[in-house]
Order: structure tokens, then sequence, then C-alpha cells
């Protein structure tokens, strides 16, 4: 019985061989005595040595499972930290992207001011370039000692006229500048501070005009003038934008106009209900429950993201502190339902 | 008479036995290749020390989370070596995660052929 004694020389069995060997010396003992009295005594020697080497494959058998399940449970938690590992790195690869996403949207509304800036600038250009020339006339005119009353008169019409397109022309620059530095700021910053709802809506569609202008579509806003918030109108900002160009993309063929509409009302004291509208084709039932999945997209081939209306999601949701459902439209085109209180949390 | 300081490994316990204040710790988990091994070198000292601590006492702490069938087998020696040292006044305080239910009933299993050892169950947390 020197299988398990380990290389301690120490037997985990080491009281049942004691008693095994008590026996053994017991039985030569007793030899020559009464067969019968010794022949039960043997039995009853051999049935304890069996049970002890039981006990020992007993417990040989089930160190084994033991191991075995160790090592399983080892096995699990690696895979799982495997699985945890990846899970994150798939979370910090779709938050890239929604960023990635974010600057591209910014980046097109750049283009696009820098587009709708370029005319009132031209104007202005050309105007002052044509009152350029006609003061050069005039002093001609001026210096030759040859000036007439008519002429001074046309110079006096052309000037006004002239200045007062210069100005005109360069308000609207000014004005263009002005809403997309706001909608670039609060877009980039997201920062919180308060502000009239009324603005920033105004302000996100200017800023979009361009964009609009090419299928000639319009966007009607029915909001109260003087309705204050407390929150990110940056975020407010990047939803409506990405509201719009998501009616543009997948709402209209080519050569169709839309009615956008984007109407705002108050729900309580506390609370604000904005619902936005197309009338363009509208969302297939089947993909009612999956609009608001990242990387969802019909149109992955042709440069959709998949990430606009997870990124409303996730602002209106998250800065905004609201909900927003895509509506069962009765009629046609899509109508998302934001509600969300005037003070973010 | 020798301290015994033996320290963990990944499938064995750590132990302390200090034979002048009389405690002896078994603390962590235990699945050895080989538990004659791991235990061999406590049976000795335990066997040594009882055998001189008449009139002496010896607390037990057994901190354990987890073992495997050779390493019972060894602690019911051990158990077994402790009831028949009949002259030491001999406390075991079987530690366990409040929350271990397993662990909980192998010191009741263990507790039960115990007559003069005083066999505590500790739950911590």
């Amino acid at each position: 019985m020197s299988e398990d004694t380990g290389k301690g020389g120490f037997s985990l069995f080491d009281a049942e061989e004691r008693i095994l060997a008590g026996a053994k010396s017991l039985l030569e003992r007793m030899a020559g005595g009464d067969p019968q009295l010794l022949s039960e005594v043997g039995t009853l020697a051999d049935a304890y040595s069996r049970s002890v080497r039981e006990q020992r494959r007993l417990v040989k058998v089930s160190d084994r499972l033991q191991n075995q399940m160790t090592q399983l449970n080892q096995e699990l938690a690696r895979r799982r930290t495997e699985a945890e590992e990846a899970l994150e790195k798939l979370r910090q690869a779709q938050e890239t992207l929604v960023q990635t996403e974010k600057l591209a949207s910014l980046g097109a509304l750049v283009g696009g001011v820098a587009h709708e800036i370029n005319t009132p600038v031209g104007i202005a250009l050309s105007c002052a370039s044509h009152l350029d020339d006609a003061t050069k006339a005039i002093r001609v005119l001026f210096e030759a000692d040859d000036i007439s009353v008519d002429d001074f008169e046309r110079y006096m019409d052309t000037a006004a006229d002239t200045a007062k397109l210069i100005v005109a022309n360069c308000e609207r620059a000014a004005d263009l500048i002005r809403s997309f530095k706001q909608v670039a700021v609060d877009r980039t910053s997201s920062e919180r501070r308060t502000f009239r709802l009324a603005d920033t809506i105004a302000e996100t569609v200017t800023a979009l005009r361009p964009n609009l202008r090419q299928g000639g579509h319009e966007v009607t806003v029915v909001c109260p003038p003087d309705l204050v918030l407390d929150g990110y109108p940056g975020a407010l900002s990047q939803v409506l934008t990405n509201f719009v160009m998501n009616s543009l993309t997948h709402g209209y063929g080519a050569g169709a106009c839309g009615h956008l509409r984007i109407e705002v009302e108050p729900m309580g004291d506390d609370w604000l209900r904005l619902r936005y509208r197309d009338d363009g084709k509208g969302v297939p039932e089947e993909f009612h429950n999956r609009v608001f999945d990242p990387f969802f997209t019909t149109r992955r081939g042709s440069g959709g993201s998949g990430l606009g209306l997870h990124i409303v999601f996730n602002l209106v949701t998250g800065p905004l502190g609201g909900t927003v459902v895509l509506e069962n439209s009765p009629g046609p085109g899509a109508s998302f339902l934001l509600e969300f209180p005037r003070v973010a949390p | 008479m020798d301290n015994l300081f033996i320290a963990a490994t990944e499938r064995s316990p750590e132990v302390t036995f200090d034979s002048a204040v009389g405690t002896l710790r078994i603390k962590g988990e235990s699945y050895p290749e080989d538990a004659s091994q791991v235990f061999g070198p406590i049976f000795n000292a335990l066997q040594d020390y009882l055998v001189q601590a008449e009139g002496k006492a010896l607390k037990v702490d057994f901190e354990l989370i987890y073992f495997n069938s050779s390493s019972a087998k060894a602690l019911m020696n051990m158990f077994q070596m402790l009831e028949n040292a009949a002259d030491v006044d001999i406390v075991v305080n079987w530690q366990f995660m409040a929350d271990d239910e397993t662990m909980k009933e192998f010191g009741e299993d263990f507790s039960e052929d115990l007559e003069h050892v005083t066999f505590n169950l500790v739950p911590v947390s």
C-alpha cells in the first residue's frame, strides 16, 4: 500500500494502514485457533481492506473531477475576460465612430455655410466695384470741369443704391456667420447654458439652408418665441440637423420637394413636446424598432453610416434627459416625437 | 520547538504554526497534486507539539476557501489527531464566508466526531 505515500513520506491513509497491519498480525497470532472464528475475522479484515482501497479510489476520482472543474472555471473566467475585452473594444470603436460622424456633420455644415456666405459677399463685392467705377468716371468729368447736373444726380443714385446693397449684403453675411458661429460653438463645446429655443431652431435651420435649397425643400417652424430653456443647445441643434439630413437622404427622390415641420408645444410647466415631421416616403413598418440602433442603415452602399438617428437617441436620452420615439403617423412621411424637460438634468 | 511557516502556492494554503503561543493557522485554497506532501509537515509539527503539550492549549484557525477530496481526508486525519490529544485544551475556529453554505456544512460535518475539541463555526464577511 505504498502507492499513495507521497514524497513527504506521509500517507493520508496512515491510520487505516496501521489498522490493516494490526489485523494482519492478529490473524497471524490466531493461526491454529478455531477455523470458524479465523475465517470470520479474515472476512472482516478483507472487507475493511477493500473499503480502504475504495476510499482511496474515491478520493482519487474526486480529486480528478475537482481538478477538471477548476480548470473549466479558469477557462470560463479567461473566456469571459476575452469577451468583455472584445465588447469594450467594440464600444470604444463605436464611440469613435459616433464622434467622427458628429464632426463629419459639422464639416458638412461648414461647407454649406461657406457656400451660403459666398452669395452676399459676391453681391457686395460687385456693388463695391461698380461704385468704384462710377466714382472714377465722375472724378474724370469733375476734374475736366465738364460735369452736368444730370451726371451728378445719376452718380448720387448709383452711390446710394450700391451702398444700400453693400450694407444689406454685408449684414446678411454677418448674420450667417453669427448663426453658424453659435451652432458651431454649441456643437463642439457641448456647454450648458440658457437659450431661447426658437433662436436655436432658427439658427440650425439657417445653417442647413444650402442643403435644403438644393431640393427646394421648405421648413416650417412652430415654436413659442419666448420659450427659454436651460440645457444643451448644441445637442438639440445636432438632433434637428440629423432629423433633417435623415429626411433629405431617405425621404425624397430626385425632384421631389419636401415640407419639413418642427413643432414645439409646452407640456405643463416643466416639459416640452417637440415633433419633427416630413412628408417623404416614411419609414417602412419592419424598420420601426431598429431605426435608433447603431449602424442600422438602408443606405450603407451610398454613404449612410447608420449613426444619425442613433446619435439622436443618445443625445435625447442623455444630455436632454428626455425620450424620443418614431411615431406611427397616419399620413405620409416620418414623424418623430421628442419629450424633454425645460431644465436639462 | 520549531515554528513552521509555509507560504501559499496557487494550489496550497498558507500555514503558520507558532509553537510558543500554541496557534496554528491554515489559510487559503488547497487542491495540491499531492496532499500528503502539503499536510505531512503540518502533521509532523502538530504531532511533536501535542506529545509535549500536556496541560497547554492549542488554537487552530482554518480559513479555507476551497479544498479537494484528499485535502479533506488530510483534514479529517488532523481532526482525529486533535481529538486524540485529550490532555491538551484545543479550540478550532472554522472560518467561512457568511454566504458560503458549502464551507459551513463542511465545518459541521468535521465537527460531528469531535468531543474533546471545542469547535467554533465562525462566519466572516
